[in-house]
C-alpha cells in the first residue's frame, strides 16, 4: 500500500530537506516518489511540520531500577480515568504501557534506556518488550566489575577486552556501552563515599581516569557504533565542573558520550558555593568534536532519580524528596532509586534549570548536544515539549525567568541568551544526531529507504501543545497516533549490536562464574525461550 | 486424556475451559488469585484480572508486602546473595527458620569459604532468634543471639539501639552479649543481614533496616531479603510494570487501584465482594486460604492438586514441566528455567489463553 503525505513542510536534516514537499512510503519503509502510481492512501498535511520520528538517546524507561522506583512511589502514579475499549492495560499510570503511548503522542518513535546492569538484562528485555508501539534498546553497563578491573590491572590485551565486551553484548543483547563513576560502584562496595577522577579503587590499584580510557579505547576497537557512554564521576557537586573538563581533556581524541552534562555544570560561586559554570563547560564541548553530550536538563517537578552511580545516589539519602530511598549494591554494580522534587523557589534547583538551558544555547552544534532530561532524573519525558518550546522561545525563558529567586540570575547567563532553536535545529538534535550517535542506518532521516516512522506536526503559538500532541505518527508505515491519541497499537523491535569477537573468550567466562559465583554463566544469559517475542530484535550494523 | 475435573470428575480440556469462562464472565466481580506462576503466566492473569474488571492477589503477598512496606516508608539496603558470597565479612542471620524459607542459603552465601573481593577473610557469622537447633553450618563457627519469637522484636529494637550507641534496660549478661554483636557489626567491613518476611512482620524489617542504616554512616552494611514462595518476587516485579502496583490490585473501576486491605484476596471472597475465582497455584498446589465459602472456583494447579469442589484444569510446573521465566533467590535477578522434566501440560499463560478465547464477544480484549 502506497501512502502519500503532501503539502507539508519537511524538515529532515541528515538530506538537508528544509521545505514543502511530499513524502511517500510504502511496505514500512520511505520511498522516492514513484512515476506512475498514485497512493493508495493520502494525507493532506498542508501546514503541518513533517519530521522523522524523534530518538531519545537516554532515558530511563525499563529494568530494575525504572521497576523499583515504581514499587518506592505508588502514589506516584494514579490513574485516573477508565479505559478505552480495546487498549489493556491503558490507564495503568507509570507502566510499560503508558511508556510506549506517551512517548507515540509525542512523535518519538525509537527510546534508548542507558542504564542496565549485564545480570539484569533479562528482566530489562521483559519490560522493553511490553512497551507498545516504540523500537527500543538499552546500554549494558561495564567499568565496575572485577573480571574486568582485574583484566585492566593485570595488563591484560585491548583484543582480550575487545572480546570481553562483544560477549557481554551478545548475552545481554545491548546496543552499547555504559560506564557509570568508573570504579567508584565498587570503591563504595569498599566505605569509600567520593571518588573522582584520579582516585584509585582499592585492590586493583587503577585510577577512574586509567579505568574509562582503556574502556573507551576497546569500545572504540569493537567497531560498535556508540562510543562509550559515559557517566562521569562527582555528579551533583558544586564545583564538578572541573572533573567534567578534566575529563574531556582525558577523551583521547576518540569518540566519547558524556550523560546528562547539565549535572556537572556547577562552579562555586556565590554565597552559597553553586553557581553555573555551563559557559566554561559549553566553550569545551565547543573546542572537542570527539565528544558528544547530553543535557539532563531539570524541570521543577516531583521526579525520583534512578542511577546505577550508587554511591552518589548514598550520598543523596539525606536530601531525598520525600526522604526515602533504595540502595542497591548489586553483582559488580549498584543502583539508587531516591525521589526528589525540583522546586522553582529552591536556589540550587533553580540553577541547575538555568545551566541546562545555558549548555542547550552555547554549545554551537546540534549535531553534538542531545536533547534529554535523564528521564525521570531531571525531569520526567512528558515535559519535553515544554523545554522544546523553552529552547525555542527567549520569551518564554524570560517568563521562568521572572520567577527565579533572584540570586540565582547572577549567577548564570540565561537572560542575556537570545537564542532560539529553530524547527530545522531541534530536527537535527532529536533525529539525525542520534542517528549518528547510535549508527542507525534505517532511521533518523526521510530518505528512500529508511523506515516509515514519521512525525507530524500542526504549528502553533503554543510550541509545548505542538509538541505534546503530534497530528500524525506512522510507526513502521502504520498510523499509530492521529491528533494526540493513539489510534493503533503495534509491537515495537528492539535493537542491538553484534560485534565481531573470539568466541574463545566464553569458556575463559564460563570458568570465571563457576569459580566465583559457583553458577553457570548461562543463568545471566538473555535467551529466545526467556522472551515472548524473540523474533523482536533488529541488529544495528557495526563499522566495517 | 483429559486433565481437568469438575467437583472431583474427570471432565473433556474444552468443557473445562468453556466452563471457565462461563464463571468468570458472569461474575460481577472476578478475583484471580494464588499467582503462584512464572512471568508469562502472571502477564496474562493480570491481563485477565483487567479485562474482566476485577483483582488479583499473590498467595505470599503478605510476605511481599511486609518488605515493600518498609521501602515505601523509609527505604531499604539490599544486595545479591552473589555479592554477599563474595564480600560479606559479616552475616547477620534474622529469625528463625531461614532454611526451610531457602534450602540452599548457606551453599549460596558460601559461609564456610574466604570472602574474595574486599579482601580475603574467613566470615564472623552472627544468627539472632534461630530455632532451637538450627543454628549449625558446617564448617562455621555461629554465634547465636537467643530469641524466642516472641521476644525477637524485642532483641532486635535492643540490637538496634547499642548499634546506635543508645541505652537498653536489660540485664548486664544480656546487655554485654549485644554491645558485642553490635561492635561486630559496626566493625564489619561489608555486613549483609538476611531476613526472611516470611518469618518476620513489616516492623522487624523497617528495625532491620533501620539499623543497617545507622550502620552505613561508618562502613557498609546491607541486606538479601528471602523471598515468598510462589515466585512471589518475580509476580511482584511483573506486576509493577504492568500496572505500576504490586499484587492487591483491582480494576473495578476501570483502572488499576491498589489497596492492601480492599485486594487481599480472602477479605474478597469472605465479605462476598468478589463472586468468582481464578485459584492459581501452579508450582506447588497449595489450596486457597479462604474457608467455608461457596462461590465458583476454577483451580490452575500441577495435576493432583484437585479440590474436591468446583473445576480443576492441570498445568504444568514451572521450570520442571516448561521453560519458565521466573526470579531466581539465588541470583536475585529473574532467570529462564528449563524444564527438567518436560511433560504435556498447558502452561498458565496457555491455560488463561485457552479459557479467554472461549469468552463470548462482547467483552473487550
Ligand atoms: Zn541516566
Amino acid at each position: 500500500m502506497l501512502t502519500r503525505l503532501y503539502g507539508g513542510h519537511v524538515v529532515d536534516p541528515v538530506n538537508g530537506v528544509d521545505g514543502v514537499g511530499d513524502l511517500y512510503f510504502e511496505d514500512g519503509r520511505i520511498v522516492a516518489p514513484p512515476e506512475g502510481r498514485s497512493a493508495d492512501v493520502e494525507h493532506d498535511v498542508s501546514g503541518h511540520i513533517v519530521m522523522a520520528g524523534a530518538i531519545d538517546i537516554h532515558s530511563h524507561i525499563a529494568g530494575g531500577g525504572v521497576n523499583t522506583a515504581r514499587l518506592l512511589l505508588p502514589e506516584a502514579h494514579r490513574a485516573h480515568r477508565p479505559r478505552p475499549a480495546n487498549t489493556p492495560l491503558s490507564t495503568a499510570g507509570w507502566s510499560t504501557f503508558e511508556t510506549g503511548r506517551l512517548y507515540a503522542q509525542m512523535g518519538y518513535t525509537t527510546v534508548i534506556e542507558p542504564a542496565v546492569s549485564p545480570h539484569h538484562a533479562l528482566h530489562a528485555h521483559l519490560e522493553l518488550a511490553d512497551i507498545p508501539i516504540i523500537d527500543k534498546g538499552f546500554l549494558t553497563v561495564l567499568g565496575n566489575e572485577d573480571f574486568l578491573l582485574s583484566a585492566f590491572r593485570d595488563g591484560a590485551t585491548q583484543d582480550s577486552v575487545v572480546d570481553y565486551i562483544g560477549a557481554t553484548l551478545e548475552a545481554t543483547r545491548a546496543i552499547g556501552v555504559k560506564c557509570v563513576n568508573a570504579g567508584g560502584v565498587d570503591a563504595f562496595k569498599q566505605n569509600i563515599r567520593h571518588f573522582s577522577l584520579d582516585d584509585v579503587v582499592p585492590e586493583y590499584g587503577l585510577s577512574s581516569r586509567e579505568i574509562f580510557q582503556t574502556l573507551q579505547r576497546a569500545v572504540n576497537a569493537t567497531k560498535i557504533r556508540h562510543p562509550l557512554h559515559l557517566h562521569m564521576n562527582n555528579l551533583g557537586l558544586p564545583g564538578n565542573v572541573e572533573t567534567a573538563l578534566a575529563t574531556i581533556d582525558s577523551s583521547q581524541g576518540l569518540p566519547l558520550h558524556l550523560a546528562h552534562v547539565q549535572f556537572y555544570a556547577y562552579g562555586t560561586e556565590g554565597k552559597n558555593g553553586f553557581s553555573s559554570a555551563a559557559a566554561r563547560f559549553a566553550e569545551k564541548i565547543n573546542a572537542n568534536k570527539n565528544v558528544t553530550v547530553d543535557v539532563g536538563q531539570v524541570m521543577f517537578a516531583d521526579i525520583v532519580t534512578i542511577s546505577s552511580d550508587v554511591m552518589k545516589q548514598f550520598n543523596s539519602l539525606p536530601g531525598g524528596r520525600p526522604k526515602k530511598g533504595v540502595i542497591f549494591d548489586g553483582d559488580s554494580n549498584g543502583l539508587g532509586v531516591v525521589p526528589y522534587s525540583y522546586r522553582v523557589s529552591d536556589f540550587f534547583n533553580a540553577v541547575q534549570w538555568a545551566a541546562g538551558l545555558e549548555l542547550f544555547l552555547l554549545c554551537d552544534d546540534p549535531m553534538q548536544v542531545f536533547f534529554t532530561t535523564d528521564h525521570p532524573n531531571g525531569a520526567p519525558f512528558t515535559t519535553y515539549p515544554e523545554v522544546f518550546a523553552l529552547l525555542m522561545s527567549a520569551d518564554k525563558r524570560a517568563q521562568y525567568c521572572s520567577r527565579l529567586p533572584a540570586d540565582v540570575l547572577e549567577l548564570t547567563n540565561l537572560p542575556a541568551l537570545k537564542r532560539e532553536y529553530s524547527f530545522y535545529e531541534i530536527a537535527t538534535m532529536t533525529r539525525a544526531a542520534p542517528r549518528k550517535l547510535y549508527g542507525f542506518e534505517d532511521r533518523g532521516q526521510l530518505g528512500a529507504g529508511s523506515v516509515a516512522d514519521i512525525a507530524v506536526y500542526k504549528p502553533q503559538p503554543d510550541k509545548a501543545a505542538m509538541f505534546r500532541s503530534a497530528a500524525y505518527v506512522f510507526k513502521d508505515g502504520n498510523l499509530v497516533v492521529r491528533d494526540g491519541k493513539v489510534s493503533h497499537y503495534t509491537k515495537g523491535r528492539t535493537l542491538r549490536v553484534r560485534p565481531e569477537y573470539d568466541r574463545k573468550i566464553n569458556s575463559r567466562l564460563d570458568k570465571y562464574y563457576d569459580g566465583l559465583y559457583g553458577l553457570p554463566r548461562s543463568l545471566f544469559e538473555v535467551q529466545d525461550a526467556a522472551l515472548p517475542n524473540a523474533d523482536a530484535f533488529a541488529e544495528v550494523p557495526c563499522r566495517s | 486424556m483429559s486433565n481437568a475435573t469438575l467437583d472431583g470428575k474427570s471432565i473433556s480440556s474444552e468443557d473445562a475451559y468453556e466452563k471457565a469462562a462461563e464463571i468468570l464472565q458472569a461474575a460481577n466481580f472476578p478475583l484471580v488469585a494464588g499467582l503462584g506462576a512464572d512471568v508469562a503466566g502472571a502477564q496474562a492473569a493480570i491481563l485477565l484480572a483487567e479485562r474482566l474488571r476485577g483483582a488479583f492477589d499473590h498467595l505470599a503477598s503478605r510476605d511481599s508486602l511486609a518488605d515493600l512496606e518498609v521501602v515505601r516508608s523509609a527505604g531499604i539496603f539490599v544486595t545479591t546473595p552473589n555479592e554477599a558470597r563474595v564480600r560479606a565479612d559479616l552475616v547477620l542471620l534474622v529469625g528463625p527458620g531461614l532454611t526451610g524459607y531457602w534450602p540452599a542459603i548457606f551453599d549460596r552465601l558460601a559461609l564456610d569459604k574466604e570472602t574474595v573481593h574486599g579482601g580475603k577473610t574467613a566470615r564472623r557469622v552472627i544468627w539472632v532468634g534461630p530455632k532451637r537447633g538450627e543454628a549449625k553450618i558446617d564448617g562455621v563457627e555461629v554465634e547465636t543471639i537467643p530469641a524466642t519469637e516472641a521476644e525477637l522484636p524485642g532483641v532486635l529494637a535492643a540490637l538496634r539501639a547499642r548499634v546506635g550507641g543508645r541505652p537498653v534496660a536489660l540485664p548486664a549478661a544480656a546487655a554485654k552479649k549485644l554491645d558485642a554483636a553490635a561492635e561486630a557489626l559496626k566493625s564489619a567491613r561489608f555486613g549483609v543481614a538476611v531476613w526472611s518476611a516470611a518469618g518476620l512482620d513489616s516492623l522487624m524489617v523497617e528495625m532491620l533496616q533501620g539499623m543497617i542504616t545507622e550502620l552505613n554512616a561508618t562502613t557498609r552494611f546491607t541486606g538479601v531479603p528471602i523471598g515468598g514462595r510462589g515466585n512471589a518476587t518475580g509476580v511482584l516485579q511483573t506486576s509493577a510494570w504492568m500496572t505500576g502496583f504490586p499484587p492487591r490490585t483491582g480494576f473495578g473501576r476501570g483502572y488499576p487501584e491498589h489497596d492492601t486491605w480492599r485486594f487481599e484476596a480472602s477479605r474478597l471472597v469472605e465479605s462476598g465482594e468478589a463472586d468468582a475465582a481464578l485459584w492459581i497455584s501452579a508450582y506447588s498446589g497449595e489450596a486457597p486460604p479462604w474457608e467455608d465459602v461457596d462461590i465458583p472456583l476454577i483451580t490452575l494447579g500441577p495435576p493432583g492438586s484437585a479440590p474436591k469442589h468446583g473445576l480443576f484444569i492441570a498445568v504444568g510446573k514451572p521450570g520442571e514441566n516448561y521453560d519458565a521465566v521466573e526470579f531466581a533467590q539465588e541470583t536475585s535477578s529473574m532467570v529462564l528455567r528449563r524444564a527438567s522434566a518436560p511433560a504435556e501440560l498447558p502452561t498458565v499463560a496457555e491455560a488463561i489463553a485457552a479459557i479467554s478465547a472461549k469468552f463470548s464477544e462482547d467483552l473487550p480484549c
